[in-house]
């Protein structure tokens, strides 16, 4: 860690400052603003709180971004916006006590296959695979969404989550096995 | 994808499926120009309050600076200030020599219980 502690809002900076700290934001904003968006449409469900979730974690990030950046020693900032959007994302539930609805219908993740019996038969393991990730334990959840719909890795899991990477790495590897276990008995019965 | 026979004898390729099935999603094009916009909205907001806020506290001040009935305050925290710190002072005066007048007895007391 480098630089104080304190946070200092974008509007206090000197002109100069301000300038090149909204230059770097906006790097920042367009590289990642699939991914945050991404990840608040798999936690919430729907594109209309998906949007006001991406733009709540960007505001967030924005007031932020500059201490982030002192404090991030050249490590990427992925990790440090997910979990601006995954802490929103649980205060989002907490207010509405709501759960996410099933974002298969939207998503259309199967548009690249063309052979109509394959689709229908695709469409209806995804619909299962779904249908059992909502069901993990919260955090089992987030971590999936994290590795397959972003890409990141163990480390990056583990730094959104503010948890070690050995314990990222069970996490990932426990919800696997426990999706693997509740398909294969959904398939026996 | 995983193949039907997969599927038939229960052996998920659970890693595959959710691959196909958590696929990243494009945001509407018209959520960029969106936060781009609150973004602009409040920075300026913020710029502005701050401006404000610099522009009133200066322009008091320089009232204050202007008006002589303001002057007797300044004068009178001085005064209290000096006379706070002269009763500091001799306290602290007194205290010492309090003390140096302790230990001057301590010193002859040992002195006498040596020579005894």
């Amino acid at each position: 860690m480098s630089g104080p502690e304190q946070n200092v809002e974008p509007a206090e900076l000197a002109p100069a400052a301000k300038a090149d700290l909204d230059r770097a934001f906006e790097g920042f904003y367009r590289a990642h603003l699939r991914d945050v968006y991404s990840y608040a449409y798999y936690r919430v469900g729907n594109h209309h709180d998906a949007e006001d979730l991406t733009e709540q974690a960007f505001l967030q990030a924005y007031r932020h971004f500059d201490r982030a950046r002192r404090e991030s020693d050249g490590r990427p900032l992925r990790p440090w916006v997910i979990r601006i959007a995954h802490n929103l994302a649980s205060n989002y539930y907490r207010d509405r006590s709501r759960r996410p609805q099933t974002p298969l219908e939207n998503a259309d993740p199967i548009a690249t296959r063309h052979d109509t019996e394959a689709i229908a038969e695709g469409r209806e393991e995804l619909r299962q695979v779904i249908e059992h990730l909502d069901r993990l334990p919260d955090d089992r959840r987030e971590a999936l969404i994290m590795r397959f719909a972003l890409g990141m890795d163990n480390r990056e899991i583990a730094r959104a989550m503010d948890r070690s990477d050995g314990a990222t790495k069970v996490l990932i590897h426990r919800a696997i096995k426990q999706l693997q276990e509740e398909m294969e008995d959904d398939g026996a019965e | 994808m995983t193949e039907p026979s997969e599927r038939l004898t229960g052996n998920w390729d659970v890693e595959a499926l959710l691959s196909d099935a958590l696929r990243p999603i494009e945001p509407p094009e018209r959520l960029s120009s969106r936060v781009e916009d609150t973004l602009a909205a409040v920075t300026q907001a913020a710029a502005e309050e701050l401006s404000d806020w610099a522009d009133e506290l200066s322009e008091a001040e320089l009232r204050a600076l202007r008006d002589p009935r303001n002057w007797v305050r300044p004068v009178v925290a001085v005064g209290a200030g000096g006379v706070a710190t002269g009763a500091l002072v001799l306290l602290e005066l007194r205290r010492r020599s309090r003390q140096q007048s302790k230990s001057g007895l301590r010193a002859l007391t040992s002195e006498l219980r040596s020579r005894l």
